[in-house]
């Protein structure tokens, strides 16, 4: 990897010292327009494997096109993805998503005609019933599979204190349940790395507070990593050890909200006009 | 009165027919949402085939031209009329399904009949051009040899029997995890797609088992009318199904079946008795085609508008009693256990008895 700024070498070399074992998410030199407009531009970072990691950035920063580039939703023009140690950044986002990488969106989208438990119900990765044949003929390795997802599926529903709304359909759950259910959804689908886009977004303090909690209970309990999109900075300094700051398309900073905050470069980005 | 009994049979066998078309449109439509306009030339393309194969070769000098004519016995004309409908379906699903979104499918769907139809009709040597094909071989008849009135009952009997087996099956597929994944795609493609669905591979497997059905029934449907030409199958009879399956209730197959009866047997087939009771001065004959169409028009407008989920509603999947966690050791906030000292204290409240934390039920 040859490299003409300083930062870059830098940054690939010590991408070089770490191993699979130590990073989930290595994003190298992504780039995306659209038309003239460069929304992702060579940015780099990288994500520890069993890290609460934040992603930051003043508006228009490219934060959501990253995800998007990193899920699969949209195509990288150039650079590599690397997640659990192989190139994503051809795959379509079904293929992400069953490599274990999965996401939730900035405006809460659940399956409105389904009711709580299906919504569940549909997240795991490996379903032997949603082959053809198996789940017509109902096979009994798919019942006994149905089973154990219902149970989890449960529990989880319990976890989260939407038990009780297990037979409701999604689509009249209130905002913040929303909320709930989307995350308990994709916990569901046991991701390696969770990427979650502005989960803080129009939810009152209270639930936040809960939500971060349910985040951090997972992190620690199931393992999952998460790399968390945000513009609640006071949520994000109390999650993540490790943020990273977006500009104008490109990674600017990397630290803890300590240090950035005394970073020249980030108070720019998101005072000044840079 | 056996006039009256053997117009009910025809509606009857109509009834199966197009519950049978409803059924398979309802894979599409209601368990997947794909807009699927051109349901009816699946239809046709499986009765054109089923009967291609049927019938005796083509005797050009009586003024009848088509391919194949086989001879084949119905069994296999019938699936072969099936499959055929489904690789219609898979070649429009594969070239069109994963790159555009529902609408854009749907007017492709609308291009794609019209193109149909208008083959059929022109290239004569095909399938007999807008003269259409006649004298089908009545299915099993050569071996019963029952007299006309009788062999009625039977086709009655064989539709019905296809009806449930295509009931049961489409059943089974809704409560798979196969169809909880069509429907996630339904519900939101995006989120299916985070969850690692293909949606591509599920929209095409709805759309190529939805049009195998539609091809099963269009056999019936051409054997049962014994002729079938191009004007049998105008857009404008996609419509009727959509209708029928919208007023019955999308992704509820009994629903399907409710509006095939309401739809195309009662409102289409029974109206044709209209211009008997009417006067022609209020009713002329000519128009009850044209009537028809503004009826079903109206009856869908109203559907959409005041009961979009029709008349029976997507059934609401339920968590077993028998499959709920044991009662949760209470967590603030949650549910508080109904112990039997509560049971004493308030007989008056739970005089059922089932009252537990585990069947709260809809608290919205």
């Amino acid at each position: 990897m040859s490299q003409t700024s300083p930062d870059a070498t830098s940054r690939s070399a010590t991408t070089a010292a770490r191993s699979v074992d130590t990073i989930v998410l290595d994003v190298r030199n992504i780039s995306k327009s659209f038309g003239g407009l460069h929304a992702v531009d060579n940015c780099s970072f990288t994500v520890a494997r069993g890290s609460i990691t934040g992603l930051i950035g003043p508006n228009g920063a490219g934060k959501s096109t990253a995800a998007n580039l990193i899920t699969g939703f949209i195509r990288a023009d150039a650079g590599q993805i690397v997640f659990d140690g192989k190139d994503i950044a051809h795959l379509p986002p079904h293929r992400v998503a069953l490599r274990g990488l999965t996401r939730t969106f900035q405006i809460t989208r659940e399956l409105e005609r389904m009711t709580v438990t299906e919504n569940m119900m549909a997240a795991p990765r490996d379903q032997l019933g949603e082959s053809f044949w198996p789940g017509l003929l109902g096979l009994p390795a798919v019942r006994k599979q149905e089973n154990e997802y219902l149970q989890r599926a449960l529990q989880l529903l319990r976890d989260f204190d939407l038990y009780d709304l297990r037979d409701e359909y999604a689509g009249n759950l209130s905002g913040g349940q929303r909320r709930l259910l989307e995350l308990a959804r994709v916990v569901m689908a046991e991701p390696k790395l969770l990427l979650l886009d502005e989960p803080f977004a129009g939810i009152n303090p209270v639930l936040a507070a809960r939500l971060s909690d349910y985040i951090e209970q997972m992190c620690r309990a199931k393992g999952i990593t998460f790399l968390i999109i945000e513009h609640n900075l006071a949520m994000v300094e109390r999650l993540c050890q490790t943020v990273i700051v977006m500009a104008l398309g490109r990674t600017i900073a990397e630290g803890t909200m300590a240090e950035l905050r005394q970073n020249a470069a980030v108070v720019d980005a998101y005072l000044g006009e840079s | 009165m056996p006039i009256l009994i053997f117009y009910l049979l025809t509606l009857a066998i109509f009834g199966a027919i197009y519950g049978t078309l409803a059924l398979g449109l309802n894979i599409q439509w209601g368990y997947t949402g794909i807009l699927d306009f051109m349901y009816i030339a699946f239809v046709a393309v499986g009765g054109y085939v089923t009967s291609l194969l049927m019938l005796q070769p083509s005797q050009p000098a009586l003024g009848e031209t088509y391919v194949l004519g086989l001879n084949w016995p119905f069994i296999p004309a019938i699936l072969v009329g099936g499959l055929a409908a489904a690789l219609l379906a898979f070649i429009v699903g594969i070239l069109s399904l994963n790159r555009l979104r529902s609408d854009y499918f749907a007017i492709v769907t609308v291009a794609v009949g019209l193109v149909l139809y208008t083959i059929a009709g022109n290239d004569t040597p095909l399938v007999n051009g807008w003269d259409g094909l006649s004298a089908i071989p009545q299915p099993f008849q050569d071996a019963l040899n029952l007299d006309y009135n009788t062999y009625q009952f039977f086709f009655l009997g064989m539709c019905i029997v296809i009806l449930i087996l295509v009931y049961i099956f489409s059943e089974r597929l809704y409560r798979s995890p196969f169809g909880r994944a069509l429907r996630s795609v339904r519900e939101d493609e995006m989120v299916a797609q985070g969850l690692g669905k293909n949606v591509f591979a599920l929209r095409l497997k709805a759309f190529v088992i939805g049009a195998f059905i539609a091809g099963i029934g269009g056999a019936l449907l051409v054997i049962y009318v014994d002729a079938f030409n191009p004007s049998a199958w105008t857009t404008g009879e996609t419509f009727f199904l959509w209708a029928a399956l919208l007023l019955g209730g999308s992704a509820n197959n009994r629903g399907a079946l409710l509006g095939a009866l309401i739809v195309p047997v009662l409102f289409a087939e029974a109206t044709r008795l209209l211009p008997n009771i009417l006067p022609p001065n209020i009713l002329s004959p000519q128009y009850v085609d044209s009537f028809r169409y503004i009826a079903i028009g109206i009856l869908l407008i109203l559907t959409v508008r005041f009961r979009p989920q029709g008349i029976l509603a997507e059934k609401r999947f339920r968590v077993r009693k028998s499959k709920l966690l044991e009662p949760a050791v209470a967590t603030a906030g949650g549910p508080v256990p109904v112990t039997d000292a509560d049971l004493a204290d308030n007989p008056g409240t739970l005089t059922d008895g089932n009252v537990t934390p585990g069947e709260e039920g809809n608290t919205l």
